[in-house]
């Protein structure tokens, strides 16, 4: 397990240096502080305003940062040839991909956290203002409170998900095709409940198309499931069991896709 | 299997069987190992053919060859970076890419890359601890090894600062790192400055009185010829020549005389019985057939006042041997093996 950690933490270390990805981050907080301006151009839904703009952001620039950053950390060991003097040490290649991935989801739990620290800056200023107006929906804020927690804690499941997709892409294809494998993959997953409407017999699907689609909708990830935003601005409560269930799924999805990637890597010649 | 066999008994070493088998007391061991990458518009497979050696503890063996000659792929092969197209070879026992021999090896390769971000200490923890070293054990031979590189007084400074000088040298640290059995070098002089270069030199030698074995690719002919052991000289990605150094200089048959103190007429006298005759830093050198001929030769000179520096069997440079070897159109010039 030490070779693990040791691989982690040199990737985190390493990761934090790339200029392009401490761009996104910068960026992404100046978005999500902005909000708070952005919400006055939507009177009477300013709360709203800024829950939409601040976990969207949160979801998309996390998006970006796991892409960009999953597809170059294995790739760029190969080109730099860093990763000789590391594999010709007592370290297997199970244990050096799965190292870069773990240091990678530091990486992109160190962005998050911070994005969501600037998003709960944001909310705490805008929350009592919103309050001062209307007193009367103190229980849906309160509520609010703890939704945004877990809202930003399934981002976290979901881009880890997104991370693993780019790191396995990378050891697949070249650096464009992986980005746009990745990107391909996420906005589909996106889709599957639209492949589940396909594929369905009392919507008409033919035989092929309840193959074809069908298959598809158990073969991608569900990552609409990930998204509770909608939840949080009706101001329903998400119970944990749902938030289980969910990141369950992202996490058996994400063993499997290491796993493939594991496969693939182990033949790979570097 | 033959093979192996074939050289326990020659090494007079132990063949243990256990379901598997293994031999004690060699480093290297590879049959008929191959990586084709490619072949070319002659139809001839571009890579690494047919290489058979045997590499015992101890030893310091040089891979020798141009470049693309397969010295690099042979190393890769050996560190379990590529896998072989066929063939098979072991390291300390061991099939080619197991975790078990890398804990007793250590690697640098050619034009070394480090993460740039660390430096000189942080790196040596980082490779040390891939192999579960830490504590003041660890720091201790950080030390010990930056000051054997000369390093220590430049720990601090990162990586991404580094000269091709001072990353060569922090190579050989962080190779060194594990106090390996068998160490892979990969044109170990490159980039070094003369100082440098001897200083790497007498590394070597104090390595191999160590007991260290030694595996060393390089086209550098002069700085190898006095280090190796044995030697194999690849060409286009064929063993062309193998043996010890001794073997491969050795011209057969031939007895070379040097005199100095000689005249003109002497040399004339000579020239009739020799081989051939040469002049080099005001010494006469003649090549003789055989050893009387070489012996009636040397009582003549003798007698006209001349003294000998030198007289035994004939021997070239490694560099006319390499030349000898890759200089042919084909990729190895089998006949004059």
């Amino acid at each position: 397990m030490r070779p693990i950690f040791r691989v982690a933490r040199a990737t985190f270390h390493e990761a934090w240096r790339r200029r392009f990805l401490n761009g996104i981050l910068i960026f992404a907080i100046l978005i999500i502080g902005s909000s708070w301006a952005f919400a006055y151009l939507q009177p009477g839904a300013e709360l709203q305003m800024v829950i939409d703009i601040g976990l969207g952001s949160i979801r998309f620039f996390g998006m970006l940062i796991a892409v960009f950053l999953g597809t170059r950390l294995v790739p760029d060991e190969i080109e730099l040839r860093t990763i000789h003097t590391i594999l010709a040490k007592p370290v297997s290649r199970a244990q050096f991909l799965f190292g870069k991935y773990l240091g990678g989801v530091g990486t992109l739990a160190a962005n998050m956290l911070l994005m969501g620290a600037a998003f709960y800056v944001v909310f705490a200023i805008k929350a009592p203002q919103f309050l001062a107006e209307k007193p009367e929906d103190a229980m849906i804020v309160a509520a609010m409170y703890s939704n945004i927690a877990k809202a930003i804690l399934l981002t976290f499941f979901e881009v880890f998900l997104i991370l693993g997709i780019a790191v396995v892409a990378a050891t697949l294809f070249s650096w464009v095709l992986s980005v746009i494998f990745t990107f391909v993959f996420y906005f589909v997953g996106h889709m599957s409940d639209f492949f589940q409407q396909l594929s369905d017999p009392e919507r008409g699907a033919s035989k092929i198309a309840q193959i074809v689609m069908g298959a598809l909708y158990r073969i991608l990830p569900h990552f609409e499931i990930f998204d509770i935003r909608e939840a949080i601005l009706m101001g329903t409560y998400t119970p944990w069991s749902v938030m289980f269930k969910t990141i369950g799924e992202g996490v058996a999805y994400l063993v499997v896709v290491l796993l493939i990637g594991y496969l693939v890597f182990n033949e790979r010649e570097v | 299997m033959l093979l192996f066999v074939s050289n326990v008994r020659r090494l007079g070493h132990t063949l243990h069987t256990d379901g598997r088998c293994w031999i004690i007391g060699l480093a290297i061991e590879t049959e008929k190992l191959s990586k084709i990458y490619t072949h070319d518009a002659n139809g001839q497979p571009v890579g690494l053919i047919d290489l058979s050696l045997v590499v015992e503890e101890g030893q310091i063996f040089g891979l020798l060859g141009p470049n693309g000659s397969g010295k690099t792929t042979t190393l890769k092969l050996l560190l379990g970076l590529i896998f072989p197209t066929a063939g098979r070879g072991q390291v300390f026992g061991q099939p080619l890419g197991s975790n078990t021999y890398k804990q007793r090896i250590g690697f640098l390769p050619e034009g070394p890359y480090f993460y740039e971000h660390l430096n000189g200490v942080e790196l040596l923890q980082f490779y040390g601890s891939l192999f579960g070293m830490g504590g003041s054990a660890l720091s201790a031979r950080i030390e010990e090894l930056l000051k054997l590189v000369g390093m220590w007084d430049r720990r601090f400074i990162r990586v991404r600062d580094y000269s091709r000088g001072m990353r060569q040298r922090i190579g050989v640290a962080q190779a060194l790192i594990n106090d390996p059995d068998l160490l892979f070098l990969d044109e170990l002089t490159s980039g070094l400055d003369p100082i440098g270069v001897v200083d790497m030199h007498h590394l070597l030698t104090d390595l191999r009185d160590m007991g260290k074995t030694l595996f060393v690719c390089s086209h550098l002919l002069k700085d190898m010829e006095p280090l190796c052991d044995r030697v194999i000289i690849l060409n286009r990605g064929k063993e062309c020549r193998t043996g010890t150094v001794d073997e491969l200089l050795r011209v057969a048959d031939q007895v070379r005389l040097v005199l100095s103190n000689w005249s003109d007429e002497l040399k004339t006298r000579l020239a009739t019985s020799a081989a051939d005759c040469e002049v080099a830093d005001k010494q006469l050198i003649c090549h003789f057939q055989d050893q009387s001929q070489a012996l009636a030769a040397a009582t003549i000179a003798v007698e006209a006042g001349a003294v000998i520096e030198d007289l035994g069997a004939r021997r070239r440079t490694l560099e006319e041997v390499f030349i000898e070897a890759v200089g042919g159109e084909e990729p190895c010039d089998q006949s004059s093996e």
